[in-house]
């Protein structure tokens, strides 16, 4: 053969090889044609192609004959990466001509005699790319004449070996790239199941919006909303620990429970316990997920909101003063048992046309060219945009900040909940004469009258049918909070309620209001295993002994709420206020009902 | 709280839902009053209520009575949990006729 047709026979050897390979994306099977090639080439009577299984010099690392040639097919045999004349070929990476099997004392008879062939005389090279170790390639008996490979043959298979090499190589790379590439369809799946779980994008002109920027190609971050029934919505914004994958699914889980179980209770703090109860059952240990869930009164512009261990939220007042508010509770994930204890776990909080952001840490810690972006240029780049739609706001943020560098090093997640326009339209109504509650909610958590009571939330109202309502959510959110059941929730509501009517009905009755307000505060406090709820007004003094239940027996309407009230709560009591508002004067009643 | 109100097989259906309450309360007893004063046996519908107070329950009493008084079929049907628990305290689950369901209540005064 001269030189031409040799180099013309690599040549076509890595080309057929390749060209194989793209056509059956199977690297088995370029293996076997390659081989055979090389075989006819050599006119050998066999011929099989030993590879590594893994690094050369590691422990346990085989060679397995990938594909094999002639009367016997040894495919799929595994021998030690130092066993045979191949583990030596291997090992020393030089080629050899073993004329006599016999006599050479690292030839290994076992394998002629489980196959029932006959070595007479070897040619063997190795496969190797520079110093990457490959594996080698073995001719068996030359057919014809003597049977002995000749050192040009040696020279042949030597530089066929090198083409073999590179051409094994690329097809591993390629079929690695192609691993890659389905890996990165699945993520991409993936990641379009998880844009699924998102809420689709509401009306431009929507008071709650979202945004969420995976840094990846999935994210750890998620918001949701929706709309109750009663025009309210629940909305809730979770960071799960880590990235990836794990986080990515953890979240598709979190996801689906919030939508789940928060159309059922939307209630925050016991929907996040609920939550949290069913994430710890199957938890993935070490991870956890911080997660605010809250509830939007459109119609009282208030936010009821718990927080499990997420950055403080921000209340972006009309005036452009910024409130924040620390965490309640723990992440969800890390303890069985969270927000059913004694504890009140949310925060009821009025926006008054303000506005609510929830976001990730990776808006605060994004950067803008080289600097963080911090709370404070959160919090401009909010005033800069507060005459954009919500959702145009929170968009105009991420955006900045995915343009502010040229790699988000971590999700950004924003939601907001704006109150802007549902309070122009209450305020309109007031003035058209529906005398709208002027609300005054002080929420949070402070501790209370008397020792070890902790009030939960406290609500002042005008005294009139229109602020019952309002009364009725701030105390249900109250009341639930204390880890009661709902039926017994609606019956504390039920007797609230009632309360605040006596209190309209008969405390004021005939009485001018003072300055158009006469006021009603309700407080909801919780105790060693007691609530205590106080409905305090400045009306004049009214006899106690006078005021009784109806006699169930008569039908009749009216004097209901009375009885309702001694039926549900377990102690009822007139006191005189003694908290130094306004000289004391008007009454206070306490409803007590033990938490047991 | 919303009110709708449709006539079927000569009987009136009041469709009540929302929250009935002080502030409500008094829109709930002028129409069930007014339903009543046509003559024909009155339904009030009430599987779209989630909250009502002793003003509302004193509406359907006064309305039952009047009905009675009229010598009228008036009765309350697909109850959800929240204003059955409130009858129930009110000891007036026994007093008024309550039907599981619209189509119940419906056959029922047809007989």
């Amino acid at each position: 053969m001269s030189a031409h047709n040799e180099n013309t026979g690599q040549l076509d050897l890595l080309a057929d090889m390749g060209r194989n390979f793209a056509d059956s994306g199977d690297i088995g099977s370029v293996f076997k044609t390659g081989l055979e090639r090389i075989a006819l080439t050599l006119e050998a009577e066999g011929g099989a192609l030993f590879l590594l299984d893994g690094p050369l010099n590691d422990e346990g690392t085989k060679l397995v004959c990938n594909a094999s040639f002639g009367p016997v097919d040894i495919a799929g045999l595994t021998i030690d990466a130092d066993d045979g004349i191949v583990g030596r070929a291997v090992n020393s990476n030089c080629a050899e001509i073993v004329r006599d099997v016999t006599k050479d004392p690292n030839f290994n008879i076992e394998i002629d005699k489980e196959s029932g062939f006959t070595t007479r005389s070897i040619l063997c090279a190795p496969l190797a790319v520079k110093d990457e170790k490959i594996g080698a390639i073995e001719m068996v008996n030359k057919k014809g004449g003597d049977n002995l490979f000749t050192v040009e043959d040696l020279k042949l298979l030597e530089t066929l070996a090198a083409s073999a090499s590179l051409a094994i190589l690329n097809a591993r790379m390629a079929a690695e790239l192609v691993e890659k590439e389905k890996m990165r369809r699945e993520l991409e799946l993936a990641a379009e199941i998880q844009k699924s779980l998102l809420p689709a994008d509401g009306e431009p002109d929507s008071p709650v919006a979202g945004v969420n920027l995976p840094a990846r190609v999935v994210s750890g971050d998620f918001f949701d909303f929706f709309v109750l029934d009663d025009g309210r919505t629940c909305f809730t914004l979770a960071d799960v620990s880590g990235k990836g994958m794990n986080a990515a699914l953890l979240m598709a889980k979190t996801a689906s429970l919030f939508r789940c179980l928060g159309k059922e209770t939307p209630y925050p703090g016991i929907l996040i316990a609920k939550i949290n109860a069913e994430i710890n059952e199957t938890a993935t240990r070490g991870m956890f997920v911080t997660m605010l869930v809250g509830v939007y009164d459109p119609e009282t512009g208030t936010v009821r909101f718990a927080n499990a261990g997420h950055e403080p939220p921000l209340l972006h007042h009309p005036d452009g003063s910024v409130d924040d508010f620390e965490a309640s509770m723990p992440p969800v994930g890390v303890l069985p048992d969270i927000g059913m204890g004694k504890t009140p776990v949310e925060t009821t909080i009025n926006l008054e046309g303000g506005a609510f952001y929830i976001f990730t840490d990776g808006v605060t810690e994004g950067y803008i060219g080289e600097e963080e972006l911090g709370a404070e240029g959160f919090n401009n780049l909010i005033k800069k945009g507060k005459e954009l739609l919500p959702a145009e706001r929170i968009n105009g943020v991420a955006t900045h900040l995915k343009e502010g560098s040229e790699l988000l090093r971590d999700d950004v997640t924003i939601l907001v909940v704006d109150d802007g326009a549902a309070f122009k339209e209450r305020t309109a109504n007031k003035v058209q004469g529906k005398n709208r509650a002027e609300t005054d909610v002080i929420y949070g958590h402070r501790h209370g009258h008397g020792p070890g009571n902790e009030e939960i939330a406290k609500i002042s109202v005008p005294a009139r049918p229109e602020s019952l309502k309002i009364v009725r959510r701030v105390v249900e959110g109250a009341v639930a909070s204390c880890g009661l059941g709902k039926d017994t929730v609606q019956d504390i509501v039920l007797c609230v309620d009632e309360a605040c009517q006596n209190v309209i009905r008969h405390a004021y009755a005939g009485i001018k209001p003072e300055k158009n307000k006469n006021e009603m505060i309700i407080s909801v406090s919780s105790g060693q295993q007691i609530l205590i709820i106080g409905i305090r007004d400045f009306a004049p003094r009214i006899d106690p002994d006078k005021v009784h239940p109806r006699e169930l027996d008569d039908v009749r309407p009216g004097g209901l709420g009375t009885h309702f009230i001694n039926e549900v709560m377990d102690k009822v009591e007139f006191k005189v206020p003694e908290d130094g508002h306004k000289d004391n004067r008007g009454n206070l009643l306490v409803l007590s009902k033990s938490l047991k | 709280m919303e009110i709708v109100i449709s006539e079927k097989d000569g009987v009136n259906v009041l469709a009540l839902e929302g929250e009935v309450d002080l502030q409500t309360s008094p829109k709930l007893r002028d129409e069930l009053l007014e339903c009543i004063s046509n003559k024909k046996p009155l339904v009030v519908e009430m599987s779209g209520v989630g909250y009502i107070d002793s003003s509302g329950v004193a509406s359907l009493v006064e309305a039952f009575q009047t009905a009675r008084s009229k010598n009228l079929e008036f009765s309350l049907a697909a109850l959800g949990d929240a204003p059955m628990r409130v009858l129930k305290l009110a000891r007036l689950d026994g007093v008024f006729i309550i039907h599981e369901t619209l189509e119940d209540a419906l056959s029922s005064n047809g007989k």
